[in-house]
C-alpha cells in the first residue's frame, strides 16, 4: 500500500518488543534503509524490485527499543537532493512521531526547517551504516526529524553504539547520555561565523539576526568567530561527494536487480543502456561529474581531500573559543521541490553541508522557538561527539520558548 | 646493436586464509559456483566490507618473507573499472598506501653469482569474480561465479632489475619458496594461485635507458614466463631494427603458438581512496608478534644444513627449498641416519617415488621413521642398496616397518662368509674363461663375476664381501 507520503506501508503492523524506551513511538524510514522483506528501491529504477535481505542495524535497534516502523517515505533518487521527499511531512502531518532520513548534505535539517521540526545529524561514525544504501559513505549518516529534541535523543540513544557489521565506525564513538540535561540553565558561548553572512540573502540575514538576538536575550553569550575558508565547504563536498557517489553507484548494472534494458547487443551496451534508462538527470549529472574527477582530474579530487582535512581542523579549533556554533539553515520555502541541478541542490544545502564534511553533529531548531513560525530557524553545531550536549541545548531552548517551566 | 631486456614482474599470490578478505565466506574458489557468497562479496546494496585480521596476518608474513618494510599505515583504494567480473565497478586494492615497500629476494644470477632483485612494494588486493562463457544453442551466454570474488591476494611488484628470462624464472621460484615457507600461500601457477605479469622493455646493452614497456600476461607456468619474455625481447628488438617504435600496450602469451599477441586495449582506471574500509594501523608490538611467527627461512636453513650436517651447497639448497621437505629431512636424520645418506635417498629415491604415486612428504605413508628404519639397516650392512630400493617400494604398499618387510621378504643381506664362499667357489668353477680374462688384465671380468655371484644370491649378497672373496681367490 502506498500514499503520497509512504512508498511502502508495513501492513503486518507487527508489534515490536514492549517496554522499551521507544514503546508507542511510530517511525518512518526511507526506502534506502534495509528492512528484511521490504522493497528497498532507494527512489531509483536502478534498484527496481530489490528486496532487503536483512534488517539494517538501526532498524533492528529501533525495534528492540519498542518502536513501530510504519513504512518508508518517498525519497529523491538515491537520496540526492530533496525532490519528492516526504519524510518531514510524515512527521509534520502526524503520520508518525519520528522520521529517519539519509543526511548527506543536510537533508534532515533542511526538511525540518521547511516544516517547522527539529532535524538532527549525529557525529559521523557513531551510528552503524550497515543496511543503509548510501551514496557518499564518508559524509552520510542517519538523520532524525521529530517535533521535540527529547524524541530525537531517545532515538539516538537506541541506535548509537558499536556494531561489528560496520567496521568503519569510530572506536572512540561512545556517548554519555547522562549529559542530557534539559533542566539546567542555559550556559556556554555560541559562535557566529562572520564569513557566513556573505552567503545570506536579505531575508535570511534578517531572520538569522532576530534569532541570535533572542538567544542573547535569554542570556546566551554570543561571540563572532572567523572561518576564512568556509566558502570552500561547498566545493569540497561537491567534488568528494560526486566521486564517492560515482563509485557507490557503479554497482547498479541492472543484472541481478534493478531495471534492465530490453534491447542490447552485448554486455557493454546492456550496462550503458540499463544505466541510461534507470537514472534521472540530477543523479546522472552528479555521477558523471564524479567520474570526471576520477578519470580526468584526479588532482582536483586530491586537493579537495586536502582542503577537507584543513577545514576539519579549522572548524574543530573554533571550539577552543566557543561551545557551539550557530549557523543559518536555508530552506528556500516551497522551492525545495524545484531544486534539480547540481548547483541548485548545493545552493539549498550551503549551510548544512559543512557538518557533513567535518563529521560534526548538528541540530536544526525551528523558527517557532524564537516566536517566528515562518522563519527558517537555525542550526547549532558542536564538536565531534558533542551530540548529547547539543541536544540538551536544543531541549533547554524549547522549554524556554514554550515557557514550560 | 646488442640489446638487453629490462624486466619487472607483477606477481599476484592468492593467500590461503580460511575466509575471504572482507567477509566470512570460505576461501574455496573451486567449490560449486556461487556457493561461497554473501551480501558483502556479492556487493549487494547496504553491505559494508569487514577487513579480515587473518588476511592481514598472512599478507604481513608474506611481506616479511620478502624482506619488505611493513608500513605503519596502509589503506585501501578503489581501482575503478567496469567489467562483468567486477559488478561493483571497483576493485579494493592499495595504490597510495601499500602494506609494505622496499623488499628483495636473492637469486642465482646469470653468472652463477647471487643477485638481489628488489621489490618495489607488496600490497593487498581482492580477487574478482570468474567469468564462464558458454553457449545455449546459438546464443552465447556469460555466467559469473562469485566464489573467487573477494579472495585475498598479495600483489608483489618487483623493481625492473631482472635482465634475462632465466633470472625471471629464478626470481619467481625464489619468491615462491619464501612465501610458501611462511605458509601464507601455495603459489601454484598451474593451479592459478599465483599469476605473473611481466613488464618488458629493451635498451642498448650498457645504457641506463628506460624505454616504453610492454606488459605480457597469461603465462600459466614458470617456463612459460621465461619463454614469453624471451619471445617478447626478440620481438621488440626486431621492431626497433625495422624502424617501428614500441608503444605501451598489453600482450597475451599464446601457449599453443608460443608467441605474444596484442590484447584489446584495457582501460586503466584511477585509484580513489575507499571511504568504507578504515585505514589499517600497524603497531610495532603487533608487527613484532607477527615477526616472531616467521620460521627459519631457506637461506639461513641451507647455511645451517651445510654447517651442522656437512651437506654440500647443492644438497643443502635442495633440502631447504621447501619447508615440509626440510622438516622431513631433519626428522630422518633424527633417527641416526647419516645426513648425506638421508639426502641421497630422499633426493634420488623417495621424491621420484612420491611423484609416481602422487604423494607429498607431508601426506605419504612413508614417514620419516619408516624411511629411517630402512636407511639404518643399509648403514649397518644388513641389506644392500638394491634390496633397500625394493624395500622402499614395499613401504608404499604396506604399513609394516622396514625391518618387518626385510624379514618377511628375505631381503637380509648375506654377509655370512661361509655361505658366500660356497657361492663364490661355484661361480669361479662355472666361469674359467672369466678367470683367464681377469688374469690377462681384463678388469671387466671381475665385475662380471661379482654380478654372477649377486645373481646366484638373488641379490642378497653383500657385494663388498663378494668382491673381497673373489680377489682373495683370484690372486
Amino acid at each position: 500500500m502506498t500514499t503520497d507520503i509512504f512508498t511502502y506501508i508495513d501492513s503486518s503492523q507487527s508489534e515490536s518488543g514492549s517496554g522499551g524506551p521507544l514503546e508507542g513511538k511510530t517511525i518512518a524510514i526511507q526506502p534506502n534503509m534495509s528492512v528484511r522483506g521490504w522493497p528497498t528501491e532507494a527512489g531509483s529504477s536502478a534498484l527496481e524490485r530489490f528486496v532487503a535481505l536483512e534488517d539494517a542495524t538501526v532498524v533492528e535497534r529501533l525495534k528492540e527499543a519498542g518502536a513501530t516502523i510504519r513504512g518508508s517515505t518517498c525519497m529523491s533518487e538515491l537520496g540526492f537532493g530533496l525532490v519528492g521527499d516526504s519524510a518531514a511531512r510524515a512527521v509534520a502531518e502526524g503520520e508518525v512521531d519520528i522520521a529517519l532520513v539519509t543526511d548527506t548534505m543536510g537533508e534532515a535539517r533542511v526538511s525540518a526547517s521547511a516544516t517547522g521540526l527539529f532535524g538532527f545529524k549525529p557525529s559521523y561514525g557513531i551510528v552503524s551504516r550497515f543496511g543503509l544504501i548510501g551514496l557518499v559513505p564518508s559524509m552520510e549518516c542517519f538523520g532524525i526529524m521529530a517535533k521535540t529534541p527529547a524524541e530525537i535523543i531517545a532515538v539516538l540513544e537506541a541506535i548509537t553504539g558499536a556494531d561489528d557489521r560496520d567496521f568503519s565506525m569510530s572506536e572512540d564513538a561512545v556517548l554519555d547520555f547522562g549529559d542530557f540535561d534539559r533542566d539546567q540553565p542555559i550556559t556556554g558561548t555560541l559562535g557566529v561565523i562572520r564569513e557566513n553572512s556573505e552567503f545570506l540573502d536579505r531575508n535570511e540575514s534578517k531572520a538569522f539576526d532576530v534569532a541570535i538576538s533572542r538567544l542573547e536575550e535569554v542570556g546566551i553569550n554570543i561571540r563572532e568567530v572567523s572561518l576564512e575558508e568556509c566558502g570552500l565547504f561547498r566545493t569540497v563536498h561537491n567534488v568528494i561527494g560526486s566521486v564517492e557517489a560515482s563509485s557507490s553507484a557503479g554497482k547498479y548494472d541492472g543484472v541481478r536487480y534493478g531495471h534492465r534494458t530490453q534491447s542490447s547487443r552485448n554486455w557493454n551496451e546492456m550496462y550503458l543502456k540499463s544505466r541510461a534508462e534507470s537514472f534521472g538527470l540530477p543523479v546522472k549529472a552528479y555521477l558523471f561529474q564524479g567520474a570526471y574527477f576520477q578519470f580526468e582530474n584526479y588532482k582536483a579530487f586530491e586537493n579537495a581531500c586536502r582542503l577537507r582535512s584543513g577545514l576539519v581542523k579549522q572548524t574543530e579549533a573554533l571550539y577552543d573559543e566557543v561551545d557551539f556554533l550557530a549557523v543559518p539553515t536555508r530552506n528556500n520555502g516551497l522551492s525545495i521541490d524545484e531544486t534539480r541541478t547540481i548547483d541548485e541542490i548545493y545552493d539549498l544545502f550551503t549551510f548544512t553541508l559543512p557538518a557533513n564534511v567535518t563529521g560534526q553533529p548538528a541540530i536544526h531548531v525551528p523558527g517557532s522557538l524564537f516566536g517566528r513560525e515562518k522563519d527558517p530557524g537555525l542550526q547549532f553545531i558542536a564538536p565531534r561527539l558533542g551530540d548529547v550536549r547539543l541536544l540538551s541545548l536544543a531541549a533547554k531552548l524549547r522549554i524556554f520558548a514554550k515557557g514550560d517551566k | 646493436m646488442d640489446y638487453e631486456a629490462v624486466i619487472g614482474l607483477e606477481i599476484h599470490v592468492q593467500l590461503n586464509s580460511e575466509t575471504k578478505m572482507f567477509c566470512d565466506c570460505p576461501n574455496r574458489p573451486g567449490d560449486e559456483p556461487n556457493q561461497n557468497t554473501c551480501p558483502i562479496c556479492l556487493w549487494l546494496p547496504g553491505a559494508i566490507p569487514k577487513f579480515s585480521a587473518e588476511v592481514l596476518e598472512k599478507a604481513t608474513l608474506a611481506a616479511l618473507a620478502l624482506n619488505c618494510e611493513v608500513q605503519q599505515l596502509n589503506a585501501f583504494d578503489q581501482k575503478v573499472y567496469y567489467y562483468p567480473d567486477l559488478p561493483k565497478g571497483f576493485q579494493l586494492s592499495q595504490a597510495h598506501k601499500p602494506l609494505a615497500k622496499n623488499g628483495w629476494v636473492e637469486i642465482t644470477g646469470e653468472g652463477g653469482q647471487p643477485k638481489k632483485i628488489g621489490i618495489h612494494q607488496a600490497h593487498m588486493e581482492e580477487d574478482v569474480a570468474k567469468l564462464v562463457h558458454e553457449t545455449e544453442g546459438k546464443t552465447s551466454i556469460s555466467l559469473v561465479d562469485f566464489n573467487r570474488a573477494g579472495i585475498p591476494l598479495v600483489e608483489i611488484v618487483s623493481e625492473p632489475e631482472i635482465r634475462t628470462p632465466q633470472e625471471a624464472m629464478e626470481y619467481i621460484k625464489a619468491l615462491r619458496a619464501q612465501i610458501r615457507y611462511v605458509g601464507s600461500a601455495e603459489c601454484s601457477m598451474e593451479q592459478g594461485t599465483m599469476r605473473v605479469d611481466a613488464n618488458i622493455s629493451i635498451r642498448p646493452r650498457g645504457t641506463n635507458e628506460l624505454n616504453t614497456k610492454v606488459e605480457v600476461k597469461n603465462m600459466n607456468s614458470v617456463h612459460n614466463v621465461g619463454d614469453a619474455i624471451a619471445y617478447e625481447t626478440i620481438r621488440q628488438a626486431e621492431c626497433i631494427k625495422s624502424g617501428e617504435s614500441i608503444i605501451l600496450h598489453t600482450r597475451l602469451w599464446d601457449p599453443e603458438k608460443r608467441v605474444t599477441l596484442p590484447m584489446r586495449g584495457k582501460f586503466e582506471g584511477p585509484c580513489v581512496p575507499d571511504p568504507s574500509v578504515p585505514q589499517v594501523a600497524i603497531s610495532a608490538e603487533w608487527l613484532d608478534n607477527i615477526r616472531s611467527l616467521l620460521p627459519e627461512m631457506p637461506n639461513r636453513k641451507a647455511e645451517r644444513f651445510m654447517n651442522d650436517y656437512k651437506l654440500t651447497r647443492d644438497e643443502a639448497v635442495l633440502m631447504s627449498s621447501e619447508r615440509d621437505l626440510s622438516e622431513y629431512f631433519e626428522a630422518v636424520t633424527g633417527h641416526n641416519v647419516p645426513p648425506r645418506t638421508a639426502v641421497h635417498w630422499i633426493a634420488t629415491q623417495l621424491l621420484p617415488a612420491l611423484r609416481d604415486c602422487d604423494q607429498t612428504v607431508t601426506d605419504t605413508t612413508v614417514t620419516p621413521e619408516r624411511l629411517a628404519g630402512l636407511l639404518v639397516m643399509l648403514e649397518r650392512d644388513e641389506i644392500n642398496a638394491k634390496s633397500a630400493r625394493e624395500v622402499l617400494l614395499k613401504l608404499f604398499e604396506s604399513d609394516q616397518s622396514s625391518e618387518a618387510i626385510v624379514k618377511q621378504f628375505g631381503f637380509k643381506q648375506v654377509s655370512d662368509t661361509e655361505a658366500l664362499e660356497t657361492i663364490v667357489d661355484e661361480i669361479l668353477s662355472a666361469n674359467p674363461q672369466a678367470i683367464d680374462d681377469f688374469k690377462n688384465g681384463t678388469a671387466k671380468a671381475l665385475g662380471f663375476l661379482i654380478g654372477q655371484a649377486m645373481q646366484a644370491s638373488q641379490g642378497k649378497a653383500n657385494p663388498k664381501l663378494v668382491k673381497e672373496l673373489l680377489m682373495q681367490r683370484l690372486q
